[in-house]
Order: C-alpha cells, then structure tokens, then sequence
C-alpha cells in the first residue's frame, strides 16, 4: 500500500522548511543599506594635524648665514614644541631666506608699515596659511619695537636681543598663539567633540567658546531700529548703504565659505521694558550691569525670526525717548559707557544711541538721521567677537587696526582653521552616535539615500583630514563643511525615529498566534512520517534475516 | 552674655549679605539660552485641569523671560473654544477665576490631534520633516538648558497620549540619550504632574538631567480644586503649589531648586513629591530657579570700536539712484493670473 499520508506529510514539511522558512525571513527583513561603521570608528581614532606654512625673511644685514641657520633650527624646535597634548596637533613647515636685491628695494621704497604689508602681499601672492615673518632691521625707519601683525599674512619683527633661541622662541610664541590660535582651534576641537565616553561630563564656562556663534553653513543677521517714540523723534538710517559701504568686505570674504542673510527692519512704539535708573545730579538716566541682561528678552519677542534654520544674530540700535534722553550704560566703577552698547553671547547685540531732544517750539516729528558709521563701527566690533575673528589673549603683540577692511587675511584662516576643526568634530561624532544608534537598534529601516548622505560625509571628512594636515585651509574648510551637512541630514533624517511599538520582545506576539496552530499539524505528522520510516527500515531489516 | 549674643548675630546678618554671588560674573552660569518644551497629553473635556497645568506653566516661564520662539508648546485639546466652555475662549485655572491663563498672547505649537507621540519624540531628537517651520523645531545647541514639563495620565512606566497611545519611560530615556549624543542640551529640568508619575524618570540615564515628579509609583497624583462654574476640575495639586511657589519668583530671584523641590508636602499634595539628583552634576541648594524656568542672558559690555572711514565718498550709489537696484526692478516679472494656471484656450 502507497503510504499517501506519509509522503503528503513529509512532502508538507519539506516545502515548509526549504522553501517557506526562508521566504518569511526574507521577505520580513528590514531594509537596510550597510554603513561603512568600521571606516567610522577609524575617523574617530583619528588625530587630526593641520599644517601651516612659515616662511622667514630677513632684511636685516646683521644676520648672516650661520646666524639664518641658527634661527631656522631655533625657529623649528620651538615650534614644533606641542604643549598642549591631545588628539589635535600642529605641522609647521618653515623656510628662512634672505632677502633679495628686489626685496630690499621694496624696503626702501615704503614709507609706512601698512605700505610695505600691502607691498609684499602683491609680491609674494600670499595665499590662505601661508605666513611671512619680515625680519626688519634695527637701522630701518620702519623697525618694530613689539612684534607687529599686519592686515595680510605678514608679522614683523626687530631682533632686540642678541640670543638667537630666545628670539626664535618668541617668533614661535607669537605665531603658535596669535597667528594660528592653537589654543582657539584646541579649544573648539574638544567643545565640539564632547565627550562620548564620559559618563558624568560638563562644559566649563568659558568666554570665547559661550560667545562664539556655532559653526553652521549659513547665518542670519538681522539690524534692527528700535525707535519706542516716532511721532516725536522719527529717527532715520539708510541701513541699506551702511550694510554695503561697511559689511560688505566682510560678507564677500566669508561668501565662498557661509551662506550671511542680511535683513533689517525698524520698530516703532516699542520700548524697553526696564525701567532705568535716574541720576538727578547729571541729569541723565543709566541702566547699570545687573538691568541688562533684563532688557534682551521683551525685546526679543518683537523681534521675529527669520524663516530659516540658520543661527540668528540681532543688532538693535535704541533710540531712547524724549522723557529718557540722555541714557547711558554705566558699568561697574560707575563710570559712563563710551561706547554704549553690550553685546549678549551667541544673540547680537544692542546699542543706544542718544539723540538730542527737539527744541520747545519744533515741528514734531524731527527727523534727524543716524550716523551709521558709529553704529557699525560698534557692530561690527560685535560682529567680529560674536565670529570669534578677533584675538583677544593678552599679549605684547600689535595688531594692525583693521579698520574698514573689517577682517585681516590671517584673521580670516584663524576662522577658517578653527571652524573647519569645529566641523569635523562635530561630524565625526554625529556619524559615531547614529552608528551606534542603527547598531543597537536592528529594526530601524535604513533607506539608501541615508546611506548616501552617510558614505559623502565619511569621503568628506577623510578629504579635509588630507588637505588640512597638507595646510590646504581653504579646501580643508570647504570638504568639512560638506561633511558636515551631509552628517546632519543623515542624523536628522526622518525616517530614523525609532520604531515605537514593534520591539524584539513583542514579535513572539505577533507571530505565535500565526504559526502555532499550523506548526502542530505538521510536525507531528513529520514526526509520525519519521516514526513510519524508523518502523519500516526496522521491517525490512527484519525481512532481509 | 546678651552682648555677645548680639554681636554674633550681627556678624551672621553681615555673612549672609556678603554671600551673594558677585555681580561682574557676568559669564557665572554655562548655558546661553533656554527653552522650555511643555506638553499637556490629554484631551476631552473632563481632563481640562490638564490643559491649564500646562498653560499656566507657560505663562509662569514667559513672565520669568523665555520668549515664545524658545518654547514648544503642546496642548492636545482645546478647551477655550470648547462648546461646553461656559467662558469661551478663556482658561482658568483657579476657582476664582482670576487669570485667564489662555489670554491675549498664548501660542501653541502643536495642537490637537497633532499632539503625538511620535511628535513629541521628534520634537525632542530634532528628527523632524524638513517642511516643518522654525516654530515648531526644538533648535537647542550644547548650551541650552531645557525645561520640560508633562502632565497628562500616566501609570507605572507610561503616559497616556490623547487617550489612544502610550508613550513609555523607556522611549522617554532614549529620547534623551538621542539628544545627549547629538549635544542638544545642556542641562535639562524634567518635571511631571501625573499619577505614578516617578516611574516616568526612573529609566533616564544621560547626564545632566534633574527629575522632579508629583507621585511615586503606586500613588495617585490628586486634583486640587473644581469650579462649580465651569464644572470641572481646573488645576492639579502639584502644579498648583508649584504655580504659587513661582508666582513669587522674579526675574532676578536668587531662589534655589533645592526650595522648589519643598513645594507641596505630603499633607498638602497627598502624595510624595519625588526627585532624582544622581545624574545632575550640580548641587541643587547652589542652582537657581532661574536656570531652567526663566532666561537671564549673560552680557558682555562693549569696551572698545573699530575705527572705520567714511566710506560716502567712495560709494556713490544712494538709496535711490543705484544701477544695482535698477537691474534688479527692471527683473522682476509681473504675473498674470492666467498664467499660473493650465487654463483651456
């Protein structure tokens, strides 16, 4: 007799193991593109190096050759001399030559200092991070008594000492702590990184780094004309010419980099909300320290927004009305505020301007019109600390005024240098936390453009780790600023929110329910086709004795 | 005797004038901006004591500074316009009916059924479409203290979203894990008015993070009060002290969160106010209130200018006579309304 039901059952159990256990293991997978985490995990152990090019001439006709050699190795030791250890270094490539007859013409033919670092910025095409230290002599009319840093990459000296280390020493110093900002670039290197590991971590407070705008691709800046009584004082600026005539060095040399939105606008019938203090023997009105950081937030709430993701910076210029005319801001000592104006970290800053009352018998509204040179003199100072363009250690070096260039060629690579460290920090630790997240979490749906974004930002951040240890800052700054927003928009993406309600412990649920009932019936009955076959093996065995 | 007694009394009241913190810190604390995220998570008439909770949290932290562009605000059901609202468009949160907590100025950001689980966490970890507007986006950075507050129906490990999904400590946990590795806080004040309302911050494992709950697990977090006018009940016990506590807080309080934590005693509260400190790295007697609920900016006076030229002379473009401008004006096209439709010939 053909055991029908034993092959029917062995027939069932073959197509459901073969051919329907892997279907349903297939066909329920979740989609997910592979990452490349180990190239992540490398990125992290990383220790970035950024090169920076030093070239020292000399003018001076004391120093020789040998004394040049000396320098040269002084010069190299020191600076290559890291006392601040960690996972971020410097490179220097330094080169010391004399001058040329050509050079030493050029010497001679300036009359000033700002003349000849204009000069040698034609001769010499000095491109981003590469930097010029001009040895003047002490019988030049244009010697230095302190070392002085020029708008364009060039820093001046005289040798006032005859110890060649020592001044080798403080050519170093001078470079390593004013021109490249070590400490600035250490700095926004470790903020930005955080700490992944640490279990109880905290940021210190710390005053360039709380003051400094964050890195991002773009930036929204926004000027303001708080004016809290127009039918008497009708304050007028042409904000449009002043943002040309004064901000626009500075918009056209950070243009390649970030994307600045410029937008005004001009308030009437607001005022401040505080109150301020009233000095009956001057006959003027103050608003000390401690009022200030009330004033920010009422106003802030007038302000609006513009309609982007960008960081907002917010300069507004307070006219104060007729009833409060003169105010001042006063700061600890009692003394009046020269300036008039603060500036609140990461937000922008405010200024007061004062305008003379009208006479008794004037026309109402006067129109008087607002010096927009003071006002930007002030905002853009702001501008320049809020940016962190401006060095502000204590030390005995001059700095060129910047004036209306508003930021100096090394200036610029400071910034440069430290946001493109900010950047790749900030990317490689958002690429080490969405790796662990998609790791830990096996069903989370990975679409391919995800790891797209992912795959460019890990090529980005390896492309500006070789240009920056090169000393290439511009393409450095160039390839993690695409590191960093291809990184933001793979962390970010939407899809990635966790599923919610089909964790690995409640898929029994689903699938018991499924497969139970069926699974009885087949397997015992493979159980009892297995039983037949034993039995009949055992028969024939027996058949055959 | 009495004579030294007074004198060390004196000396103590000299002590204590002195030990307030110096006033040129003006970088003292380290973070630069704060945002509040307030969620009420339930909906129907009868849980309208949940919708003034959150409301009057949103008024106690806007008066104590934080503008509107820096709170996210969620409120599940709209009680002011609700048909059975013998007051339209007005919440109370008092029997006395004194403050309107809905008022003139109120912005919600998330509403009704928009309201979500999935929202909320979005909100929280920034993984948002990227149509949605700056309103509705949580655009914290490494400095940024956050103040979030929930209230709602809760049980041991869940609250109650809306009355259809649960939103569960765990995935609460996570949220802020995903916001502590993307550096999105600097520190944060959680606080929750529901029942068993401890089991909601029990699972939190990123730092910086201070938990304060109305209820331990397995108590019930209680009403305080209705209104016989309206017929519900308006405010919760826990919100209600900790409204009054902050209706004495100024902008420029020094009071602490150590004082903020007393609110509500077990006779008053019936139920144990409960807090987790291990993962916050300060002292909470030596943290101010302000920190989290309100917005003391730091500032920094302007000590010195640049110096720049006149620059009129060199540009001679003005308002009104620049070739720019002129291009530009002469680029502009004028539609027509027909031509922004496929219309039929």
């Amino acid at each position: 007799e053909k055991p029908l039901h034993i092959h029917a059952a062995v027939g069932i159990g073959v197509v459901c193991l073969v051919i329907g256990l892997p279907l349903w293991w297939k066909t329920t997978e979740v989609y997910r593109v592979s990452l490349p985490y180990s190239d992540i995990d490398q990125l992290a152990q990383y220790k970035i190096q950024y090169g920076v090019d030093v070239t020292v001439i000399s003018f001076d006709e004391q120093m020789v050759g040998v004394d040049l050699a000396a320098l040269s190795k002084h010069l190299m030791e020191s600076l290559d001399r890291n006392p601040i250890p960690g996972d971020i270094s410097s490179r220097y490539r330094t080169s010391v030559k004399e001058k040329t007859s050509q050079e030493s013409s050029l010497l001679s033919s300036c009359t000033s200092l700002s003349d000849l670092d204009a000069k040698l910025k034609e001769v010499f095409k000095q491109d981003h991070n590469q930097y010029y230290v001009i040895l003047l002599p002490q019988t030049s009319q244009l010697k230095v008594n302190a070392p002085e840093i020029g708008l364009n990459r060039n820093i001046f000296f005289t040798k006032t000492e005859n110890d060649l280390k020592q001044f080798a020493g403080q050519i170093a110093q001078t470079l390593k702590e004013v021109v490249v900002r070590e400490g600035s670039v250490l700095k926004a290197y470790e903020a930005a990184k955080g700490s992944r590991n640490q279990k109880f971590y905290r940021l210190q407070p710390d005053k360039e780094r709380m003051r400094t705008v964050r890195s991002h691709p773009g930036y929204d800046i926004t000027f303001t004309l708080v004016n809290p009584q127009p039918d008497i004082i009708d304050a007028q600026w042409d904000i449009q010419h002043a943002v040309r005539a004064y901000l626009e060095p500075l918009t056209k040399q950070l243009k390649k980099y970030a994307t600045v939105n410029i937008q005004s606008q001009v308030l009437y019938f607001t005022g401040l909300m505080t109150k301020p203090k009233t000095d009956t023997q001057k006959k003027e009105y103050y608003y000390t320290t401690k009022e200030l950081p009330l004033i920010i937030n009422p106003i802030e709430a007038n302000l609006g927004s513009p309609a982007s993701n960008n960081p907002e910076l917010n300069f507004l210029v307070y006219v104060p009305t007729r009833d409060e005319h003169p105010l001042h801001i006063r700061d600890d000592t009692g003394m009046n505020l020269a300036s008039n104006a603060f500036l609140s970290p990461r937000w922008g800053g405010i200024y007061i301007y004062n305008i003379p009352s009208p006479p008794q018998n004037a026309s109402l509204p006067v129109r008087p019109s607002i010096d927009m040179r003071k006002v930007m003199e002030i905002f853009l100072f702001q501008i320049r600390l809020l940016f962190n363009l401006l060095y502000q250690g204590s030390t005995s070096v001059n700095l060129m005024p910047v004036g209306n260039k508003v930021v100096a060629d090394w200036e610029l690579d400071g910034w440069l240098r430290t946001h493109c460290v900010e950047n790749l920090a900030t990317a490689t630790a958002t690429l080490q936390s969405l790796a662990q997240l998609l790791g830990q979490i096996s069903n989370i749906v990975i679409n391919d453009d995800i790891g797209q974004e992912v795959q460019s930002a890990v090529q980005s951040i390896k492309e500006s780790y070789q240009h920056l240890k090169e000393g290439f800052l511009e393409k450095a700054f160039l390839a993690s600023r695409g590191a960093i927003i291809s990184s933001e928009k793979a962390f970010f993406d939407p899809s990635l929110l966790e599923l919610l309600y089909f964790p690995e412990d409640q898929k029994f649920a689903i699938y018991i329910p499924l497969f139970l009932p069926i699974s009885f019936p087949v397997f015992s009955s493979l159980y009892k086709a297995c039983k037949w076959f034993r039995e009949r093996k055992v028969l024939t065995k027996a058949k055959q004795e | 005797m009495i004579f030294a007694i007074l004198l060390s009394l004196s000396t103590s009241v000299l002590t204590v004038n002195t030990a307030d913190p110096p006033v040129e810190e003006f970088f003292a604390s380290n973070h630069t901006n704060n945002w509040a995220v307030l969620v009420d998570a339930s909906r129907f008439w009868f849980n309208y004591r949940h919708v003034a909770n959150v409301l009057s949290i949103y008024r106690s932290v806007k008066r104590l500074g934080i503008p509107d562009s820096h709170i996210i605000l969620m409120v599940a059901d709209d009680m002011a316009c609700n048909p059975r609202n013998p007051r339209p468009a007005t919440v109370f949160n008092n029997a006395n009916q004194n403050i309107n907590v809905y008022g003139d100025d109120v912005e919600v950001d998330y509403r009704g059924y928009e309201v979500t689980v999935e929202n909320f966490i979005r909100v929280l970890t920034g993984r948002l479409p990227p149509s949605t507007p700056r309103s509705k986006r949580l655009l914290s950075d490494e400095r940024s203290n956050i103040l979030v507050y929930m209230t709602g129906h809760g049980g041991d490990g869940f609250l109650k979203f809306q009355d259809s999904e649960e939103i569960s400590n765990v995935e609460l946990a996570d949220a802020f894990q995903q916001m502590w590795q993307k550096r999105r806080y600097h520190e944060i004040f959680f606080m929750i008015d529901t029942c068993q309302a401890e089991s909601m911050f029990q699972k939190f494992y990123s730092p910086n993070i201070l938990a304060v709950a109305s209820s331990k697990v397995g108590e019930d977090s209680l009403s305080h009060h209705v209104d016989p006018a309206i017929g519900v009940y308006v405010i919760d016990r826990y919100t209600y002290y900790a409204l009054e506590f902050l209706e004495n807080v100024q902008p420029g309080s020094k009071k602490t969160m150590d004082q903020f934590f007393k609110v509500c005693p077990k006779f008053q509260c019936q139920s144990t106010v409960s807090v987790r400190t291990d993962l916050f790295q300060r002292d909470p007697k030596k943290t101010i209130i302000t920190d989290f609920f309100g917005s003391v900016r730091n500032v920094e006076l302007l000590t010195e200018t640049l110096n720049l030229q006149d620059s009129t002379a060199e540009f001679s473009c003005s308002k009104d006579k620049c070739p720019e401008e002129k291009l530009q004006k002469t680029s502009v096209q004028l539609l027509s309304y027909a031509k922004q439709f496929p219309m039929p010939n």
